[in-house]
């Protein structure tokens, strides 16, 4: 699946499974109370396809096509099943009344229908209910329910006990999932150590050195900023005025998350209690719990089994029970808490007692009970919870949405309306260096005042310092601008950023700037639209309406500052694009581009390396001469006119000859030659490479040999690298690289393919097998293509030449080119466009720096501010270079 | 469905003394340990920790239970029969397959367990299959308690079956592990009265809602198949107009089908991945570039399927030679086209719109002249797409490119490979009453459902225009060629001063006009989708808009 999934949990439990010596495998605890039978779970899908009703404008579309759509086709489960086979009917008997169903809340499977058969899980459970009278069936269990102590999701208590305990320790900390029908029981089992422990031993004075450090880093912990759904807000009380240097990551953002509380304990508190631990469990004769056993139930739909499965146990199920087992280790918290929830248990079915009833106790009185009632509540409805176990530890738990897609899906695939749609995100995998952070903007996807007023809520103190960094977050200024215009340090500021971006409560975008241009979203929830009128009209009451706005933005695409009326309009203005912004109603349109290689320029490569080939050959005659071998002499100069015909054959692209031994050794001595050129021609360098150094694709022997412009001579491998035929283009293009976006198989000649699957095959190599092999390198670009270069980072030794000529261009003329081909340059702009003269060198000198862009990734309004050039020289340079026809353009967002 | 994905499969038994036991496994050694020559060195998965999920208590029997351990997913369908005639009066099976935790549309096996456990308990509940045989292979034999299983047999009365031809539900095994990995489905023959039948299905998502103003485009050639496909009679009958040019609506009139179904049968063939769905293309529609451009940039081999695929075929076709074409307006650029794609069809009766013309030609030998179309023209025109650019625009400034170019099919190559999107228009009220709640549009549908309450005493001349209205709603196919002028309907009446009339006509269509037009004006409701609804064209729809009320158009 190349789209993000939406948010969907489809977490129906969570529950609390103990095995200890005295009471054996246990469930101490569920929650929900009163818990969705398993078979209602599978039956109960809402199988749906989300999304699009609200883009194609539907909702109401959608309740006449269930009627109309409903009354034709009443028999359609009968005539599925003669059409189709089992499976399939559940499928699209699904696909049907999910035009009906549209429950944003909390169902919504994608693709429900494949389970299979509902009716055979009912079916069973009459079996049961008539083998051991157990109530199984939903309509019986909604009328005990509330007093059912016995079962829980529609089974026998004692029998899920002995379900959810695995047996041994085989299964410690690893996942275990177990499916029962099309539900799935996920948690993580923690065994205790062979030595009765919950967690290594470790020596002291580790400890000591490690709770220094955490203690420092925990300084700017503090910065904590509540979020509205979490129940329990906790600040770890610490020494908020000592800043530190080092940067903090957030908390469920520390590397390794989850390692950590195990091997090293995440705060200096929590390490320094773990020794307590170690002596309270020694004293007891070996451990009552064996293992605990946290277990989420989800009934996750069959397409996105695997992947909702994952995120669940790596990003909730994992971690929560990591950092219990943390607090079993450091004072049996969770057997502790097991007890008691237990007893309270025990006490209240004795008593005939409510679920509900009981169960607002234990959550009264039990951390841990609540702490699970918390994690249920929030991330069954894609929230964040914030978890609290006591005064020292506190964590965040959330499965991570996606904030924005470079990915519009189309008319088949699942709608995700609102989503910010924006390559933005994407991270390019040849830019390791720079963190990119600090060129973005935070846009705050909530006013200012809300969340200051929401700190000073919550907060304890310092509230001035982080209020006073959030009202300096402007969506306007990257951060690295804003650290430098307070005085702010560059970690504080990536730290909020990173932290509220954590707490969803912001977004990194590319600054915003008047001069950049900006459309009405394509994937703009337009369902949304007759709600955000009025909130828009609201805020911004003198502004146009919030209709006209997006009419504006929807037209022909401009900088977003022709919208302005004025310069005092500017600010308001920015603020409606901000707003905007966050609503995910308009998003940036960015230009991307690579460069076009004329012919000419091929030609003139050519020409050059045959010269210099032709010098280079001179100069090993004359070499030659001067030295006695007379042999050697001999293989040399059939050797180069052997060396001349590679030159042709790199010009034919089809053909590959394989080097022969000979040729190599020959090329081997060359290769010492030409170290020994460059050694002596060293003040010849022609222009600094280095750019292109180093790429992986080129042979080592080409950085030698290009350094000096007169040796260079292309080997025969250089063909291979070279993407001109198309098979070997295939081979090096890197796959676009946001990964989900490949051109989608579907291809519209397929059906042409599977009818003749040979004939479109045998058309193709024909053209290649028809074209007459060129007999000698002309040098004229007729025999040449206009091409792109797809990666100039990765390009080829000829490319790079090419590359390199072309900046050369910008400076100098051509006249040779000019005039022998100024008949058949398609674009006579060439060469003629006038440069001026100071632009065009600052092109030349540039060029190098601009070439990093120009490969349809890097966007180039993101140039100016990660090189720390002014915009206004970079724009003027792109179009100088536009203008004279090198670059191919195109603009997405 | 991955190939070769099941890595095992083996039969589990619970014995009352002797626990539970892996009597069949396949590849041996794959589950427990094996003695035989040909067995797997270490067992895929320890059998003895995962036992009490094969063999679990009875809660858990007769459903699919699956469990992963040791980067594998077993999947299994305990089944438990309670009759008195076994000892303990339990019989407890598993029929589990072994496939790899990773595998994504695990679904599919898990149905073959499931249909195995019930199809086992059928056999062993008519005819003792499975405990006959462990009984004459003595399976339970290596100990004293021999007896346990005879005695069932001889109380019973079955016949011991010949031993010796080795285990029928390891052959069972064997066959289905091959033939499910090889073949992705197996027959198996079992008695007279029982076989089995296992096809593994793909899981398919559910497929989306389709809409009127939908064009689909069906990706393999359904008319070549041999067998008719269905017996779907709605589907039957659109097949031959689905060509990536007639929209839904379009499609039902001219196979004259109800709407309703047609889009339901579209909707099966969209499930089953046989269909994509277009826009609605005319020259007066935008496109642009999505971001995955750069992969058509970058990548030659699409570019070469590009211009196969675009490039017009020297064909005469009465109206002159493949040279661009360009139609004035959308309707009539779209009949153009049609006819042009539609020709072939005549001839093959295939209704693919896809390279099958060019395919044709090609045949003939005409292709030979085309000049190719170079991966740099494409480019350069996909890229100079853009928001806000009507396509009639975009041609006229990329003429010269354009020669020997199907405009038509270079967007719809661009739109099927997603690196094109259309831009839809929008309309939304700015009035600042905001319409009432938008009623479902098929209110239309019905053929005389009232748009306006006032319809029934009002004389009977405005039937043309609401004939009008509903016109694509109804399943004549006849109607849909018929131009519709929406306001002549005043000069063949008499009676009324012609005045009058003329205004009280003006004030009955634009009420009317209006009404239906209000809930189109969310901003949810593109142009094409009020088109098809209305049965007009882009101009008069947004006329009528307009005289509705103040109204701003959104590009999207």
């Amino acid at each position: 699946m190349s789209l993000p999934l939406p948010p969907a949990s489809n977490l129906h439990a969570i529950l609390l499974v103990t095995k200890s010596r005295s009471l054996g495998p246990r469930l101490v605890f569920h929650y929900p109370p009163l818990s969705p039978s398993a078979a209602a779970l599978a039956s109960n899908k809402a199988p749906a396809w989300f999304g699009n009703q609200t883009s194609t404008g539907s909702l109401d579309d959608s309740h006449s096509s269930s009627s109309d759509w409903g009354s034709s086709t009443e028999n359609e489960g009968a005539d599925d099943d003669i059409e189709a086979g089992s499976r399939t009917s559940g499928g699209r008997g699904s696909g049907r009344t999910s035009a009906s169903h549209r429950d944003r809340e909390k169902h919504r499977p994608s693709a429900g229908g494949a389970w299979g058969r509902q009716d055979s899980i009912d079916e069973e459970d009459a079996d049961l209910d008539d083998d051991g009278g157990r109530k199984t069936n939903g309509s019986r269990k909604n009328q005990g329910g509330d007093y059912d102590w016995n079962t829980v999701l529609g089974f026998k208590v004692d029998a899920l006990e002995k379900m959810l305990c695995p047996a041994n320790r085989s299964f410690n900390k690893r996942r275990f999932e177990l499916g029962v029908e099309n539900i799935v029981f996920v948690g993580a089992p923690m065994f205790v150590r062979e030595d009765g422990l919950w967690k290594k031993a470790r020596r002291k004075k580790d400890k000591r050195t490690l709770e220094e450090k955490q203690q420092a880093e925990n300084a700017l912990a503090n910065l904590h900023i509540r979020h509205p759904d979490e129940k329990v807000v906790h600040r770890r009380e610490g020494s908020g005025s000592t800043r530190t240097g080092s940067f903090v990551y957030p908390e469920g953002f520390e590397p390794g998350y989850g390692h950590g509380m195990i091997s090293g304990a995440p705060s200096g508190a929590v390490s320094e209690a773990g020794s307590d631990t170690r002596s309270n469990s020694t004293t007891d004769n070996g451990p009552d719990m064996t293992m605990f056993n946290v277990v989420f139930v989800l009934n996750p739909p069959a397409l996105e089994y695997q992947l909702r499965v994952k995120y669940m146990y790596d990003n909730v199920t994992r971690k929560y029970a990591k950092a219990l087992k943390h607090e079993q280790a450091r004072f049996q918290y969770v057997w502790k808490e097991s007890k008691k929830i237990i007893n309270i248990k025990q006490r209240a079915k004795d008593n005939g007692d409510s679920l509900s009833m009981a169960w607002h106790e234990i959550i009264n009185t039990s951390p841990l009970a609540k702490s699970i009632a918390i994690m249920f509540d929030a991330i069954s409805n894609d929230k964040i919870a914030h978890i609290h176990f006591d005064a020292t530890f506190n964590t965040p738990f959330q499965i991570p949405q996606p904030d924005s897609t470079p990915y519009l899906p189309n008319a088949l695939e699942p709608q995700m309306p609102g989503l910010w749609l924006t390559t933005s995100n994407v991270i390019i995998e040849e830019d390791n260096d720079a963190p990119v952070a600090q060129h973005s903007a935070l846009l705050l996807l909530e006013d200012t005042e809300t969340l200051v007023k929401e700190l000073e809520g919550d907060a304890k103190g310092n509230t001035t310092a982080i209020a006073f960094y959030l009202r300096n977050i402007v969506p306007t200024k990257s951060l690295q601008k804003i650290s430098i215009k307070h005085n702010i340090l560059a970690q504080h500021i990536e730290y909020i950023a990173s932290h509220l971006v954590y707490w969803r409560r912001a977004r990194l975008i590319p600054p915003l700037h008047p001069r950049d241009t900006y459309i009405l979203s394509p994937n703009a929830d337009m369902g949304a639209l007759q709600a955000a009128i009025p909130a828009y009209a609201t805020r911004f009451p003198t502004s146009p309406p919030l209709s006209k706005m997006l009419s504006m933005l929807s037209g022909k695409p401009r900088p977003y500052r022709t919208f302005i009326p004025t310069n005092e309009h500017r600010e308001a203005y920015m603020d409606i694009l901000a707003w905007l912004m966050r609503g995910g109603w308009v998003t940036q349109l960015r230009t991307f581009a690579w460069v076009r290689v004329t012919a000419e320029i091929k030609a003139e490569v050519a020409l050059e390396l045959e010269r210099e080939a032709a010098i280079k050959k001179a100069e090993e005659v004359r070499r030659q001469e001067m030295s006695d071998n007379d042999s050697l002499t001999e293989s040399m100069f059939s050797g180069t006119d052997k060396r001349s015909s590679f030159l042709s054959a790199n010009r034919e692209r089809e053909r590959d000859r394989p080097g022969t031994p000979l040729r190599r050794n020959r090329r081997e001595r060359e290769r010492e030659r030409e170290l020994d050129d460059e050694q002596m021609d060293a003040s010849t360098i022609l222009s600094p490479r280095t750019a292109y150094r180093g790429s992986p694709a080129r042979p080592a022997s080409d950085a030698g040999s290009t350094s000096s412009n007169r040796t260079t001579i292309p080997l025969p491998s250089v063909p291979t690298t070279r993407p001109i035929s198309p098979s070997q283009a295939q081979v090096q293009a890197k796959p676009h690289r946001p990964s989900p976006l490949h051109l989608k198989a579907a291809s519209p000649s397929r059906a042409q393919n599977t009818r003749s699957p040979t004939n479109a095959h045998k058309l193709h190599l024909n053209t290649h097998s028809l074209s007459p092999s060129l007999p000698s390198p002309p040098t004229t670009p007729q025999t040449y293509t206009p091409s792109l270069v797809s990666s100039p980072q990765k390009a080829s030794s000829l490319e790079a030449r090419w590359l390199e000529k072309i900046g050369q261009t910008f400076q100098i003329q051509h006249p040779h080119i000019a005039d022998t081909n100024s008949a058949t340059n398609p674009d006579p702009a060439i060469h003629d466009a006038v440069v001026g003269v100071g632009l065009g060198e600052e092109i030349t000198e540039n060029w190098p720096i601009l070439l990093k862009y120009f490969d349809g990734k890097h966007a180039l309004e993101d140039i100016a501010a990660r090189e720390g050039i002014k915009r206004k020289r970079v724009w003027g340079w792109i179009t100088a270079v536009r203008e004279a026809g090198w670059l191919v353009v195109v603009r997405h967002w | 469905m991955p190939t070769r994905a099941i890595k095992a499969i083996f039969f589990t038994r619970f014995h009352y003394e002797k626990g539970s036991r892996v009597l069949h496994q396949v590849p041996e050694g794959s589950i427990t340990p094996s003695s035989s020559p040909s067995a797997l060195s270490t067992p895929l998965i320890p059998f003895s920790s995962i036992t009490s999920y094969l063999i679990p208590t009875q809660q858990f029997c007769d459903r699919l239970l699956t469990f992963c351990t040791n980067h594998y997913r077993v999947i299994g369908y305990p089944v438990c029969i309670r009759e008195g005639k076994y000892s303990r009066n339990e019989f407890i099976f598993n029929f589990a397959v072994v496939i790899e935790e990773g595998v994504g549309d695990w679904v599919a096996y898990g149905e073959v367990v499931r249909k195995m456990g019930k199809l086992l308990r059928g056999l062993e509940e008519q005819g003792g299959f499975l405990s006959r045989e462990e009984v004459g292979m003595g399976i339970w034999d290596d100990d004293e308690d021999k007896g346990w299983q005879k005695a069932v047999a001889r109380e019973v009365g079955w016949d011991q079956g010949p031993v010796g031809g080795g285990s029928k539900v390891y052959a069972l095994c064997e066959m289905i592990l091959e033939d499910l990995n090889n073949y992705c489905e197996c027959m198996i023959p079992i008695d007279d009265s029982n076989t089995i039948n296992f096809k593994l299905f793909p899981t398919h998502p559910p497929p989306p809602p389709i809409h009127p103003y939908q064009v689909p485009l069906l990706t393999i050639s359904l008319s070549s198949l041999t067998s008719p496909i269905s017996s779907d009679l709605t589907l039957i009958r659109i097949i031959p107009f689905i060509n990536g040019i007639h929209s839904v609506s379009h499609i039902a009139q001219l196979a004259d089908t109800d709407i309703s179904l047609t889009r339901k049968a579209i909707q099966h063939l969209v499930y089953y991945g046989c269909v994509l769905l277009l826009d609605i293309f005319s020259f007066g529609a935008v496109y642009a570039p999505t971001a995955e451009i750069g992969g058509f940039v970058t990548d030659k081999g699409v570019g070469e399927e590009c211009a196969r695929y675009v490039r017009v075929p020297r064909v005469e076709l009465g109206r002159g030679s493949g040279g661009i074409q360009i139609g004035s307006g959308s309707e009539k650029s779209r009949d153009e086209r049609s006819s042009l794609s539609s020709e072939p069809q005549r001839n093959d009766i295939t209704s693919t719109a896809t390279a099958m013309e060019f395919d044709s030609y090609a045949r003939r030998g005409e292709e030979e002249d085309c000049e190719n179309i170079s991966h740099e023209t494409l480019i350069g025109l996909y890229t100079s797409l853009r928001q806000g650019l009507t396509l009639k625009s975009w041609v006229l400034e990329n003429l010269d490119l354009l020669a020997g170019i199907d405009v038509r099919r270079l967007i719809t190559f661009g739109v099927i490979k997603g690196f094109l999107y259309r831009v839809h228009r929008y309309a939304i009220s700015t009035a600042s009453s905001l319409p009432p709640p938008p009623l479902p549009p098929t209110s239309l549908l019905g053929p005389n459902a009232p748009t306006n309450p006032s319809n029934n005493n009002i004389n009977v001349k405005n039937h043309d225009s609401d004939t009008a209205t509903l016109r694509p709603l109804t399943h004549k196919p006849s109607m849909a060629s018929t131009t519709f002028v929406p306001r002549d309907n005043g000069v063949r009446e008499s009676g009324l001063k012609h005045h009058d009339k003329e205004r009280l006509d003006s004030l009955l269509t634009e009420e009317r006009d209006a009404l239906p037009l209000v809930r189109f004006l969310d901003g949810m409701h593109c142009f094409d989708e009020m088109c098809t609804e209305l049965g007009l064209g882009e101009k008069a729809v947004e006329e009528k808009i307009k005289r509705a009320g103040e109204v701003a158009f959104l590009w999207r």
